[in-house]
């Protein structure tokens, strides 16, 4: 006899009955408190929840209408009506044509603090999506596009040149063919680091229109109209992408900026309570979530003091 | 309920992706299926009642440390401790580093369910999909089919259970709790 069959028969019970018309309040209330009296009982419901969800995606097999989620773009959904319209109005463009423009609906992908997740896209294109960062990929045979909503990847783009492979971070647009780079979004601005080949980066609206070709080594900063390319080292450009392999690499970087780039990956903020401190330049390689060795190696070389609590790591000279 | 969104938010997103790895790890040392679902189960529920404390870390780490934990606990409560099954859970979990997660594409996730659907004993999938495609009710479905109400939400949940199982990775069959009686539609 299995406790977990039964539990789950319970939870999977609850989720059909709260999908029927005569569910009230009295009975979220009451489904509230199941939940909530044991850990085990959110586990089985949650799980079965998130399953049960993942096959909604069936309701689209129903007649003809697919309303967009909400999260596509405006204009996606109108080129994909269009597209529709096309099909409808000329009988000989196939069925196959019709299912693919349909089918690109975004597919989401997010990290919490200090995760990384790897993804291999339809076209063989691998990303790897650093801490606390949300993308959308629209990635098939007939189009690429990936929308970079916060954070920053790592691209590996699969060569198709007849496919260009677009990223879109805010109002940048960045076009490749096939080559391996990094896009990082810091609000409005976008860090474009090339690592191989060549990508193209241009402003999507009139204010932002000015283009660049940044080929290996270098690294492009676009801020509102400013497009600014910095010629590196490809050294200085892979050392920027360590954080693939879960380290961070600073060269003669101030420890207001070492700090900044810890309080991506840790839940654990790190703060230089003084200009002095802030000032120090440090150098070196170190794990991107392990703040506390870091705090620690600052007290050994530079005799800071170091407080930490719960959720800050205060340091000052 | 604010936490409990977020946390239900990782647990989701974070946790239940490696569902089948999880799996497969619990199954090196047990080799009985039900039993399987109730160390995943007990691993899901500890980690939820960990909560926030332990999330700094990586998602996939932190569950694989807990499983090992519950296993651990199981063969220490077992009469009969077998050295070899401990050493085997006390030897590390070489995480699989070439695994690149596939990201479903909304077409592969058409097609995985579907193939769900697809295998479900008849009268199980005619209930989930008049649910799932045509949207209707306990009700209608029950004055559709011809059937009575309680038999549409018996096949209806076991569907869910079904469907939510294959839609995370697993094989998808439906697994009755043992009172259940067996003649309520064939066995997937």
């Amino acid at each position: 006899m299995s406790t977990a069959t039964d539990l789950e028969q319970t939870a999977a019970t609850w989720l059909v009955r709260r999908e029927q018309p005569g569910w009230s309040d009295a009975d979220d209330a009451e489904l509230a408190r199941w939940l909530a009296s044991d850990a085990a009982n959110k586990a089985a419901y949650w799980r079965l929840e998130h399953g049960w969800q993942q096959a909604d995606r069936l309701g689209s097999r129903r007649g003809g209408d697919r309303s967009p989620p909400s999260f596509v773009p405006l204009r996606r959904y109108w080129s994909g009506l269009a597209a529709c319209l096309l099909v409808v109005a000329s009988i000989s463009i196939t069925v196959s044509l019709f299912t693919q423009r349909a089918a690109l609906t975004p597919v989401r992908i997010a990290t919490a603090i200090g995760m990384q997740r790897h993804v291999v896209l339809a076209d063989g294109s691998r990303l790897v999506v650093n801490t606390d960062s949300a993308l959308r990929t629209a990635v098939d045979r007939m189009s690429r596009t990936v929308w970079l909503d916060q954070g920053e990847a790592y691209f590996e783009v699969a060569h198709d040149a007849r496919h260009p492979f677009v990223i879109r971070a805010g109002d940048r647009r960045i076009t490749v063919l096939g080559t391996r780079f990094s896009v990082r979004r810091d609000g409005d601005a976008v860090r474009v680091s090339v690592v191989e080949g060549r990508v193209r980066v241009e402003g999507a609206g009139p204010e932002t229109g000015t283009a660049a070709i940044v080929t290996a080594g270098d690294v492009a900063v676009a801020r509102g109209a400013s497009l600014l390319v910095v010629d590196r080292s490809p050294m200085v450009v892979e050392e920027a992408l360590s954080w693939r392999t879960g380290m961070l690499t600073f060269d003669r970087t101030t420890l207001a900026d070492a700090a900044t780039e810890f309080n991506r990956y840790n839940r654990q903020k790190l703060t230089i309570a003084d200009e002095r401190a802030a000032r120090l330049r440090i150098g070196g390689s170190f794990q991107a979530t392990n703040v506390e060795a870091f705090a620690r190696l600052l007290r050994g070389a530079f005799g800071l003091q170091v407080r930490t609590s719960s959720d800050t790591i205060r340091v000052e000279s | 309920m604010e936490d409990d969104d977020h946390l239900r938010r990782w647990f989701v997103r974070d946790i239940l992706p490696y569902e089948r790895e999880l799996e497969r790890y619990i199954a090196r040392s047990c080799r009985d299926r039900a039993e399987i679902a109730d160390i995943r189960q007990d691993v899901y529920a500890r980690l939820i009642a960990g909560g926030m404390a332990a999330r700094a870390q990586s998602a996939r780490a932190y569950l694989f440390t807990v499983a090992r934990n519950v296993l651990i606990d199981r063969a220490r409560r077992a009469k009969i401790v077998s050295f070899e099954q401990v050493a085997d859970i006390e030897s590390s979990w070489q995480p699989d580093t070439d695994a690149f997660e596939r990201a479903l594409t909304a077409r592969d996730e058409l097609r995985r369910a579907m193939e769900g659907l697809e295998q479900l004993p008849p009268r199980c999938r005619e209930v989930v999909r008049l649910r799932k495609v045509e949207g209707l009710d306990i009700r209608e479905t029950a004055a559709r089919l011809g059937v009575g109400r309680h038999t549409v939400e018996r096949q209806l949940t076991l569907g869910l259970r079904a469907m939510a199982n294959y839609m995370l990775g697993g094989k998808g069959r439906i697994v009755r709790a043992p009172l259940m009686r067996r003649s309520e539609g064939g066995e997937a």
